[in-house]
Parts: C-alpha cells; structure tokens; sequence
C-alpha cells in the first residue's frame, strides 16, 4: 500500500550505532566531502545523513560491489531521493549481484511514498519492469491474458493506488503509459480512464489518456479517426460537457482531437452537437455562459471559414468575430486582449 | 497604483539561502548548483546582486562552482561524465575507480554556466571541449537527451540545458538541432500543449524548455500549430498561471508559462495585473515566494516568482531574458543572436 507521507519525515531505519562504530564498516575509510573553503548554498546535514553519504562516497569511488554498498545506496536514496549517480550505483549493484528484480520493486514501493514525485524512482521503476518480464514473451497471450500476469497486474496495481491517492500524479499517469504501451494492454485501459473520468471529470490527465489509448500510442500521422469514432467521442463529451460545462477538459479534448486528426469534422459533426446544447433548456444557461462555449466557436468558425471560398467566408466570420466578442466582453474578460488579438487575425487572413 | 513587490526582503532571502539551507532541504543535495543559480537569478532579477555580494564573495562563489567541474582526461570512457556535477556531494574528482561516481549532469552544467555569468566570470576555465563532447554522447537515436549516462530518464528538460550550454558556448556542435527539434515536436499535443513525451499531459514547465529550446535553435516555426500553443499558454491564466488544465495556480509558472507566451510574441496579451496581484499574494513577510499563498517560501519559487513578476512589471527592473534566465543585457553579448534573427523571420 502506497503512504503517502511528508518529504521531511525521517529516515532513520537502519542501525542505531554510528557507522563509524559498526565492526562491518570498519575497513571502510570514509571520505568526507569536499565543499571547498567557502561553500554556497551548503545544507546543514544532520549527523546521520553526513555519515552515510561519506562511507557512500568511499564505498561508491571504489566500485565496490557487496550487500552492504546496496543496502547503503538504499538509505541513502530514502535520504536525498534525488542522488542521481546512487540511482545508477544501485541500478548497477542489482545486476552485478544477480538481485531480485521483484524484491527490488517492492523496495521502490515501499518508499514511494516519500518520494511520490521523483523522477529518478520513476524510471528506477521502469528499468526494473523491463528487466522482469521482457514484452517479447507476452507476444502469442491475449490482452486478458497479459493483464493476469502477476508482474503487470502488481504493476498497474502500484500506480493505481498512486493514483487513488493524487489522481493527477503526472509520474503515475506516465508510469501507466510505459505499461499499457510495453504490455499492449490497451481494452483494460480505456475502461480505467472511464472509471476516473467518472470520478472527476475535471480530471485532464485521464481525459489525457482517453487520447493516448484511443491512438493507441501511433502518430498523428498513422492514426485514422474514422466518422463512427468521431461520433462516439463528440457523443461522449458532449455527455461530459452536461455533466459540468466549465470544465475545459471535454472542450478541449474533443476540439483538439478533430483539429488534428479532421478538422472538416469540428463544423460538420461536432459544431450542431454544441449549437443542439446551447439550444437545450435544462443546458443553455450553463453552457453559454462558459468561456470554453465560445471559445469552441471561435476555433470552430475559424477552420470552417478557411475551407470556404473568400466570397462564402464572410457569414460564418462574423460568427467568429461575434464569439471573440462576449469573449472579451462578457465571459473571459481575463483574456480580453488576446481575443482582440485573435478577432484581427481573423480579419487578415483574407 | 501598480503592485509593489517587497524587493529588499527578497534580496535578503536569497542571500541567507546563499549562505546555507535548513536540513530539511537535503532533497536538494544533489541539484545545489541550480538553487545557487536560482539565488543568483533572483538578486539579478531584482536589480540587487552588486549590492548584496561582495566582488570578494563574488570571487568566492566562482571558485566554488568550479570546484564542481568535471574535466575531461581525453579518454572515451570517460567523455559523457564531463561538465558540472549537481553539487559536491559526489566524488571526489580523483581517487574514482568507478567514473559514474563522480559524474556531472546537464543540468548542472547549465546552471553553473548561468551562474558563472551572473557573477561576472569570463568561463575561461571552462572545458569547453569535454562539455560539447558530453552532449554529444546524451543526446539519444529520438532527439532527446540524458541528463547524465546510466539513467533511462529523458525529456525535454535535458534538451533545454543541451540547448542552452551549447548557446552560452556558441557551440552548437554537441547538439544534432534536426533531431532535437524532431523530438519537441513529437511532444506538441493536439490541445496546443507541450509534454515530456509524446502522449503525455500538457504541462507549463515541459512547454517552456520545448518552446525555450526551439527559440535557441531558431527554429519556433516548427510548431504544428502556433495559434493553438499560444492559446493553451494564455489559458493557464485564471489570475496566476496554473501548471496543466484544471490545476490550481502556482507561483513558478509565472516564469515557465509567462516565458513561453513571451516567445510565443504573447506579451501584450497577458493580464500582467492578475499575475502580479498573484505573486504578491505567495509572498511571505520576511522575503521569499511561494508556490502558494500562505505555504512556505523556497529559492525555486522565489527566483521564477521575481522573474515572472518582472515579465509584467517590465519598467521597475532589469530586462531578463525568457530563454535564458539571464538579464539581456548579458544574453546581447553572447553569440546566439543569429537564433533571434531567424525565429522573428528577418
């Protein structure tokens, strides 16, 4: 179970004794560390951590390959998880030593509380997942099949508990991408993104990876959004849309989306979904009033304006230039000056 | 009346943070050359370094910064661990059998570079050679870059401190730019944000060293869709400049989303008011910014608060650069003015 817990909490878990006092350090010759005549910036260590990191330094300088260097790089990362050369240390002293890749994963999980958004515990993780179960071998199982394999199931176990505890860790949500992508895990994902949609669907790192599996990880260039898909996504944030209508996720997940993958869609298929919301009753009020409601217009005109010949352009224009306007004036006064702005570049393009 | 910010006592935080951090900050043992970078950045922001620091301290903090360099010994095992270590908690710079424990980082390197700068040093001491050399080994087959060898991490955090090492050198040979650029742009997401790698969230910092970086290299015309980016980043704006959508403002994107729309050409779009009106709110009485208002201060937030309040307060002190964290007046006199040239189309 991930704790998620104070970066200042201590992390005295070894040894009571100063090392300096323990008989299986007592070959090492520490070197303590060279701040120079006149430091900047130095930290005022506590006694504990100087010690570990001056035996680390002795034991680290010599390359030496033992249980206790991998237990010290251990301490020494809960200390100062930002140690970026005890990472590669240790990384090194796993394989060296033929260690447990399993075991070395439930340490990450262990301390990963403390040190939640590190980056180098992150990919420390990945190395690890990469190390123990090669994608290679998964290649003949099924997508249900991989997913019940125990290294994937603990991991997507691990990040989901991250992400029960902060659903926008942006380490997690990218952790979870490195897995589904490895793995070609992409039908239990996209469930998973709909449970925390329907958590917080002011969440945009799971209305991110709504993207990331719809694409399945090809470029904007291989991916084809067919019309029954565009369907379904404009259905689904439409849905999302009446659930709280300013909230700028489903606006700019469904614009950006057909913006780059068909851009004749934004006008022809979602642009009557918006203008049938903003002639709804029990939706008007609450969706015209948002900025993200005239915003969608503004970009939404736009590129219908520029697929039309110049003499057919100036109807739908003046829409655009009217939605720059109760942008300005009414419903995003903060941005004022950039729908100016953006009502001009509007006029030039002709 | 415009917003003031409480200049001297800021001055005075970052001086105490030069003179010492409280245990507690020991997570940033390995990054300290950034936060004496950020110290600097901050007193240069607020028009306030000369009077603070002695030329005597000045020459002291120099030296220390070199004490960090890693230099090349000519062989080939040994190039990709070459630059500014992160501090002096690694080491020592001889007596290593195992060269990774004394390795420098990109990021260190990068802000050694700037703070040697800013105290007025001519780099002459620098190993311009191995630096370049490194680079050239971080930088992997997609574009992007390690911060150091033995590590999986890359983004485009390492692309921006290749990028800017190799502007303050004017030494572009480290960095292979096609690819680089290639990367960023496989980073661009389809709401008009940038991310760490593709198919990750729109994130303000990750925007600001994709967009910084491309500044740098000249090459802001590769962005899909220039219009969409520069509207993402003005949308941060709810009175401070939030991170990603639908997160609370936060102090240090005043610097990393402000400088990005500064790029952008966005400046005169901003609600420079809002922001300011922000920042004046994660103050703390006795000098220092927070991420938030009311939590405490630290020197990250402190330095790209100042800088990021300067953006919108352009008249009260001295030009900082949005690419460089360095004041303009420096940035004129290197050799990366070609760049400008190319990205304003002239």
């Amino acid at each position: 179970m991930v704790r998620i817990v104070d970066n200042d909490s201590d992390y005295d878990e070894g040894s009571s004794l100063p090392m300096s006092q323990q008989e299986e350090w007592s070959d090492v010759v520490p070197i303590p560390q060279d701040d120079g005549k006149n430091p900047v910036c130095p930290i005022s260590y506590t006694d504990e951590y100087r010690e570990m990191t001056d035996y680390f330094r002795a034991v680290m300088a010599a390359g030496e390959v033992s249980q206790r260097a991998f237990e010290l790089s251990g301490r020494v990362i809960d200390a100062n998880a930002a140690h970026y050369t005890a990472w590669v240390y240790r990384k090194k002293l796993i394989l060296d030593l033929g260690l447990d890749i399993s075991e070395e994963l439930s340490w990450v999980s262990e301390i990963s509380g403390r040190h939640i958004k590190n980056y180098q515990l992150w990919h420390h993780r990945g190395a690890l997942l990469a190390l123990l179960l090669d994608p290679k071998s998964l290649e003949h199982e099924s997508q249900d099949q991989r997913v019940q394999n125990p290294a994937i199931r603990n991991e997507l176990q691990f990040v989901g508990e991250v992400i029960d505890n902060d659903s926008k860790n942006f380490h997690a949500w990218s952790h979870r991408q490195l897995v589904v992508r490895s793995y070609g895990i992409w039908d239990q994902e996209m469930a998973y993104v709909e449970t925390q949609i329907n958590q917080d669907v002011r969440n945009n790192s799971a209305w991110n990876q709504r993207y990331f599996v719809l694409t399945a990880n090809q470029s904007a260039d291989e991916f084809v959004l067919s019309e029954e898909v565009a369907d379904r996504e404009i259905g689904y944030a439409v849905e999302k849309i009446k659930l709280a209508p300013n909230n700028e996720s489903p606006w700019s997940y469904v614009i950006g989306l057909l913006a780059r993958h068909a851009p004749a869609m934004l006008y022809e298929r979602l642009l009557p979904k918006i203008n049938e919301l903003a002639a709804d009753k029990d939706y008007a009020v609450a969706v015209t009033s948002t900025p993200f409601y005239w915003s969608a217009l503004v970009d939404i005109y736009e590129k219908q304006a520029k697929a039309l010949s110049v003499d057919e352009r100036g109807g739908v224009e003046a829409f655009a230039e009217e939605a720059c306007d109760s942008l300005a004036e009414k419903y995003d006064p903060i941005r004022a000056k950039y729908w100016e702005y953006r009502k001009q570049a509007l006029r030039t393009a002709n | 009346m415009a917003t003031q910010l409480a200049v001297d006592s800021h001055a005075r935080y970052f001086r105490i943070c030069l003179s010492g951090l409280p245990h507690q900050m020991t997570s940033l043992d390995a990054a300290r050359m950034t936060f004496v970078q950020l110290c600097l950045v901050g007193l240069t922001a607020l028009g306030k370094l000369d009077e603070v620091c002695s030329a005597e301290e000045k020459k002291q903090m120099i030296e220390w910064i070199y004490g960090q360099q890693v230099l090349g010994d000519g062989t080939e095992l040994s190039a990709a661990y070459c630059g500014f270590r992160g501090g002096s908690l690694f080491g020592p710079h001889d007596l290593c059998d195992y060269v990774a424990a004394n390795s420098a980082n990109v990021a260190g390197t990068y802000s050694a570079l700037c703070a040697l700068l800013l105290l007025g040093d001519d780099l002459s001491r620098v190993d311009r050679p191995a630096i370049v050399e490194a680079l050239r080994c971080l930088q992997q087959d997609s574009g992007c870059f390690a911060p150091h060898p033995g590590t999986t991490e890359r983004d485009p955090r390492f692309i921006y401190c290749a990028c800017a090492i190799s502007a303050i050198l004017g030494d572009w040979s480290g960095v292979d730019k096609d690819a680089a650029v290639k990367y960023i742009v496989s980073c661009c997401n389809p709401d008009g944000g940038m991310t760490q790698a593709p198919f990750q969230e729109s994130h303000g910092g990750h925007l600001y060293c994709c967009v910084a970086s491309l500044a740098l290299m000249g090459r802001l015309d590769a962005i899909p869709d220039r219009q969409r980016t520069l509207q993402w980043a003005l949308q941060r704006q709810n009175c401070g400049y939030q991170g990603r959508v639908n997160k609370p403002a936060d102090s240090c994107y005043s610097f990393w989303v402000g400088a990005a729309v500064e790029l952008l050409g966005g400046h005169d779009l901003v609600d420079a008011a809002a922001v300011s009106a922000f920042l004046v709110q994660c103050e703390t009485r006795f000098g220092g910014i927070a991420k938030f208002p009311d939590e405490f201060p630290d020197p990250l937030h402190a330095a790209l608060g100042v800088v990021g309040f300067a953006f919108c307060n352009p008249d009260g002190f001295p030009r900082m650069s949005p690419t460089l964290l360095l004041p303009e007046s420096l940035v004129d006199r290197l050799d990366i003015k070609a760049a400008r040239r190319s990205n304003n189309g002239e």
